[in-house]
């Protein structure tokens, strides 16, 4: 058995693709690279990897439809590569369901950062824990779901049953970014278009868990995507 | 190369030329007979059958139906256009359909009988017009016509055939014309044809052979027609030069009066004015009486000026009682070597014998200049004039009776007064004739002044003659000092009757000019569109009483005019309902006038005149007309007013071009400037890159550690600060080009403010930033990208210019309807010289800082852009504890897009 994570980069620009691989390796990951969208899926097959790193503009394919492509049997967890504005771009990525995404140009830290993230939400999908038990701690904050309560601190926060709700959601998908869309469905329903309370509803929660409203430091907002709820390992 | 293939189809290029030349006009095809039945309709279809068989778009508008089978057999194959069926007083007619011919624009198109004049209910008066809008439309068109409809010859034909030719056409249109084809046969030709029923039925042909279609009638017709046809032929052959040495000092006057004679002269003149090749003028002395002429003449008057204007002649209009004195002064001036003056039979009046001959009067007074008579119709019948005028010299009214006996008294009294001084009879006399005069002077008419006299008299007779206080002792001298009194009254009166209406003539006239004056001042003194229409619009409200509508552009695309109500008329707002709309959209197309009171669409309530401008309609002044229509006098003011309005727009249009111009070349400008700060700001991190990373490479064995790692900093530092320049520059992208607006969309303001510090933190890891946001929810509409950028570049700046030990302060909170946003920092300030100057960027900071300020003043002034393009403002201050504060403001309301 292979100890070290493999991470499948595709990414056609080779200064990129170099660095990446530099910090990967230095950080104990195995990788393997390809510049070209057409060979991802034999190499998923044969090289089984834990996360695949895709950047959207490859010169033979576009990003997306390898994207779609892959996912119709794969479920290796994908963090798609983007440009700055291209905002449009991430969601849609996440409606093809990509597990997160990073912005060029990125650092090490954040790099690395995504890829621990999204290797971790595997192993749980894998490995059925604690969360099932009921009870999530992050930080300071304690969801207790068996009660349908929320401490911070210690201290019981009074929340409306939507807040609850999105508390309870983004905390089941900690370190994930949830999408405007994805959030509204699960918690209003599938025919719901509630994007305006759910930013109304957001801050109320801000208001609430948060010491600086200003400066959040259990949900963070990825700005024209969705929401985030910050682990352990990334505070501050 | 395949140049070859790619050339220009030379067909292609010809039609192309020739569309240039005729500036897109069709071309018109005369084919001219001298009587019907000469086969003009049959040459047509011929020819339309050739240029369709070449493969022509040829349409049939319009045919007469004939009874001659060879001529029907010449349309089969050719597309007909079915014609419009009117119902007018019961009768089922049949016309031309100009609006569909005009959708289905074919190349050529045939329209029979030029001079027909349309049923009413259609758009024109008279086919002719309807031709002329086919051509204007760029549509080629065949036509057939007979020579006796041609205006200019309208008089001659009747003379010869003694049929009143009616239907005229005139005569510009033979001129413009591109062909005229002639067809002649020989009249024992025609007469057979006319015997053999082949033009009419048996019963009509034979009325017409005793009338119209006698052999010596048609011969002369036949003449004027090839005479008419050869001269085309040597004008074309002749070359300019000829015009000007062939008797170039011939210019010919026709005089415009009432009488019907005057339709003649001026016919005679304009084919004179043909002949000779010289220009024409047509004159009219409007005299002071000119209220007593009957609206009959008046419009007799003015169809005569129309007729003169539509054959060629420059019309001037002059004031004046003396026509003999104002014709000659005006011969004089204008160098006329010809005047053309007609001559009724007049029957002898005693008026008449007063008034000298007009040609004898001409003669005296211009020696060198030869006259023309041309003998006239039926006399004038003058009663109704003199009735007119007898009623306008009656007229009673208290004042005047008042100022009589008035005059009276006093001169009785003078007279008494002078007889006990002992002062002879013959200066009471004096003293009555004067009071005669005064009375005539003061009153109105003549009534009085004639009563006057008589009353004088009678009061002399009474008072002072012997025996004293009887109406005896009629001396025989009496008579005539009653004649004298009365001439003298009758003299002063007419004198004061023609003084008071020439002055009325003259105010009126100096009126126009002076308001001409003063529009014509305002105009120039007006800027901007809307300014010159409104302008526009109250003069003409005052001025004619009647509410306007004027049109800058086209209705038809989307434009629905200026109107403006005359208070003192009823709602005339159906001046902009669609279908009045529709005429001006007419008037737009052809540039010609139309509406009440004129040959086309005289239906309509409002009149319609084009402001036109080298050829081209500007605008369009509409003018309501429902209550009555306007005269001759109002249109001709209008049109003066008219040709200043195109003046003013135009010297508009010119200054809006100008501005853009301007307004293209400071883009230019500022863009290049920009790429230049740009490439400068761009080259010092790039060499800094380049010569670090170069550095390490080259050196690689004489570097320790500490200095690789610093030049990897560097390198690291320099690159980063490229991306964000970047980033910057994208934004501005973002900004739409021709709006300078940006899309927006609902946002949560504390989000945006979280985003960019977090970014900001990636880069500065250690600084200190505090964020303070307020309890209330602040959505707001923006474009988050942006903003996150402005909030990142004026972070950044505040990192820059702070201690390390000193946090920066973000700020958000609501102030009215705006959101504000405050980044506040504990450095030293900004620059008393810079702080005005801080937002412009680039060019405006000063450089003497050298490479090390590092395009602070991009980031600053794409802020100021981007905050501007979201309609917020942006400032920056220092702060009296020291450091500087830059804030900015987010309109709460806002275009939102979601």
């Amino acid at each position: 058995m292979n100890l070290k994570p493999m991470v499948l980069v595709v990414e056609d620009d080779e200064t990129i693709a170099n660095f990446i691989s530099a910090i990967l390796i230095a950080n104990h990951y195995s990788i393997c690279r390809t510049r070209q969208g057409k060979t991802v899926a034999e190499l998923i097959a044969s090289h089984s990897p834990d996360v695949i790193l895709l950047d959207l503009g490859l010169p033979d394919m576009d990003g997306m439809d390898v994207l779609k492509s892959i996912r119709t049997w794969c479920k290796t967890p994908v963090i798609v590569v983007t440009a700055r504005n291209q905002e449009r771009e991430k969601v849609d990525a996440f409606e093809l369901e990509a597990d997160d995404y990073i912005v060029k140009p990125f650092g090490t830290s954040e790099l690395l950062a995504r890829i621990k993230t999204a290797i971790r939400h595997n192993m749980r999908l894998v490995q059925p824990d604690a969360m099932r038990a009921g009870k999530m701690a992050i930080g300071e904050l304690e969801i207790d779901e068996s009660r349908r309560v929320v401490t911070l601190s210690g201290e019981k926060v009074h929340l409306t049953p939507i807040e609850y709700r999105i508390i309870v959601l983004l905390a089941q998908n900690i370190g994930k970014v949830l999408t405007h869309d994805y959030i509204v469905k699960e918690v209003w329903g599938p025919y719901a278009n509630e994007k305006q309370t759910l930013r109304v509803n957001m801050a109320n929660i801000r208001r609430k868990i948060e010491q600086n409203p200003g400066e959040p430091k259990y949900i963070v907002t990825e700005m024209g995507v969705g929401y985030r709820m910050v682990e352990d390992a990334e505070r501050q | 190369m395949d140049d070859l293939e790619k050339r220009a189809d030379p067909d292609a290029l010809l039609r192309e030329i020739n569309e240039l030349k005729s500036g897109g006009i069709g071309k018109l095809k005369i084919y001219l007979g001298y009587a019907a039945g000469v086969g003009k309709t049959y040459a047509m279809l011929d020819d339309a059958q050739q240029q369709s068989r070449s493969g022509v778009d040829v349409l049939v508008g319009y045919i007469e139906p004939h009874t001659r089978p060879e001529t029907m057999e010449l349309l089969k194959g050719l597309p007909l256009l079915a014609p419009k069926t009117l119902v007018y007083k019961n009768i089922e007619l049949k016309e031309f359909d100009l609006d569909e011919a005009l959708r289905r624009k074919p190349a050529l198109i045939l329209v029979d009988e030029l001079a027909h004049s349309n049923a009413p209910g259609v758009r024109n008066q008279k086919r002719y017009q309807d031709i002329e809008e086919l051509l204007h439309a760029g549509i080629d068109v065949y036509t057939t016509v007979n020579v006796q409809h041609m205006e200019s010859l309208n008089d001659m034909v009747a003379d010869i055939t003694k049929v009143q030719v009616k239907e005229t056409v005139p005569d510009d249109i033979f001129e413009h014309a591109e062909q005229i084809k002639l067809i002649d046969i020989e009249p024992d030709e025609l007469l057979r044809r006319l015997e053999q029923g082949k033009i009419y039925q048996p019963e009509r042909a034979r009325t017409a052979m005793q009338n119209f279609f006698t052999k010596e009638n048609l011969r002369l017709l036949r003449e004027i027609a090839l005479r008419k046809a050869a001269d085309r032929i040597s004008h074309a052959n002749q070359s300019e030069r000829r015009l000007s040495d062939k008797m170039a000092n011939v210019k010919l006057l026709v005089c415009i009066g009432p009488s019907p004679s005057s339709a003649r002269c001026i016919r005679w003149t304009a084919r004179a004015s043909e002949s000779f090749r010289a220009p024409w003028t047509a004159i009219y002395v409007e005299g002071t009486d000119s209220d007593s002429m009957t609206p009959d003449q008046q419009n007799t008057v003015r169809a005569n000026m129309d007729l003169a204007a539509r054959l060629g002649a420059e019309i001037v209009t002059l004031l004046g009682d003396d026509i003999p004195a104002v014709v000659a002064e005006y011969a004089k001036l204008s160098g006329i070597t010809n005047i053309v003056i007609g001559k009724s039979r007049n029957r002898k009046s005693l008026h008449n014998w007063l008034k000298p001959n007009l040609e004898d009067a001409l003669i005296e007074r211009l020696p060198n200049i030869e006259i023309h008579i041309v003998s006239g119709g039926e006399p004038l019948p003058h009663h109704n004039a003199m009735s007119k005028r007898l009623s306008l010299a009656f007229r009673l009214t208290w004042r005047d009776s008042l100022i009589t006996f008035g005059m009276l008294l006093v001169s009785t009294l003078v007279s008494f007064w002078l007889q006990k001084l002992n002062v002879g009879d013959q200066n009471i006399i004096m003293v009555y004739i004067l009071s005669v005069s005064i009375v005539s002077r003061l009153t109105t008419g003549y009534i009085y002044g004639v009563f006057a006299s008589i009353l004088s008299v009678l009061t002399f007779n009474f008072f002072f003659t012997e025996p004293y206080f009887t109406f005896n002792a009629i001396q025989p001298s009496y008579p005539i000092t009653f004649a004298i009194m009365l001439l003298v009254a009758l003299m002063m009166s007419a004198l004061t009757v023609r003084i008071k209406a020439q002055a009325r003539l003259a105010v009126a006239r100096e009126h126009r000019t002076n308001t001409l004056y003063e529009i014509n001042k305002k105009l120039l003194a007006t800027r901007g569109l809307p300014n010159i229409i409104k302008l526009t619009n109250e003069y003409i409200v005052n001025l004619f009483n009647r509410s306007v509508t004027f049109y800058a552009s086209d209705p038809e695309q989307g434009e629905s005019g200026f109107f403006l109500q005359n208070p003192s008329e009823p709602d005339s707002s159906y001046l902009i309902q669609p279908n009045e709309q529709a005429v001006a959209h007419w008037v737009f197309v052809n540039g010609k006038r139309a509406g009440a009171g004129t040959d086309t669409l005289m239906g309509a309530g409002g009149f319609y005149m084009p402001v036109l401008s080298q050829q081209r309609v500007l605008a369009v002044i509409g003018i309501s007309c429902l209550t009555s229509k306007l005269d001759h006098n109002a249109r001709l003011f209008l049109r003066m007013i008219a040709s200043l309005v195109a003046m003013s727009l135009e010297r508009q249009r010119l200054s809006d071009e100008q501005r853009n111009i301007l307004i293209d070349t400071e883009k230019e400008k500022m863009r290049s400037n920009l790429l230049r700060a740009i490439s400068h700001d761009l080259r010092t991190p790039l060499s800094g890159i380049w010569g670090a990373s170069s550095a390490i490479l080259e050196n690689e064995s004489q570097l320790d550690t500490a200095t690789r790692k610093q030049l990897l900093e560097n390198v690291r530092d320099d690159s980063q600060w490229l991306i964000r320049m970047v980033e910057n520059l994208l934004s501005v992208t973002r900004i739409q080009e021709g709006t300078m607006r940006v899309i927006k969309s609902p946002e949560t303001a504390e989000e945006v403010v979280a985003d960019a510090v977090s970014r900001i933190r990636k880069r500065f890891g250690s600084s200190k930033i505090t964020v303070q946001v307020p309890d209330e929810i602040l959505i707001v509409p923006m474009d988050s990208t942006l903003i996150a950028q402005v909030m990142i570049n004026l972070l950044e700046n505040a990192l820059k210019h702070s201690p390390e030990s000193e946090p920066v302060e973000i700020r958000l909170f609501k102030k009215d309807a705006w959101a504000v946003f405050e980044v506040i920092d504990h450095g030293p300030g900004i620059a008393k010289k810079d702080l005005p100057h801080i937002f412009e960027g680039f060019f405006a900071v000063d450089r003497t800082d050298g490479d090390s300020s590092r395009g602070m003043g991009i980031g600053l002034s794409i802020c100021l852009s981007i905050v501007k393009a979201h309609g917020g403002k942006m400032e920056a201050e220092n702060q009296p504890a020291g450091g500087a504060v830059f804030r900015f403001f987010l309109p709460l309301e806002g275009d939102e897009n979601t």
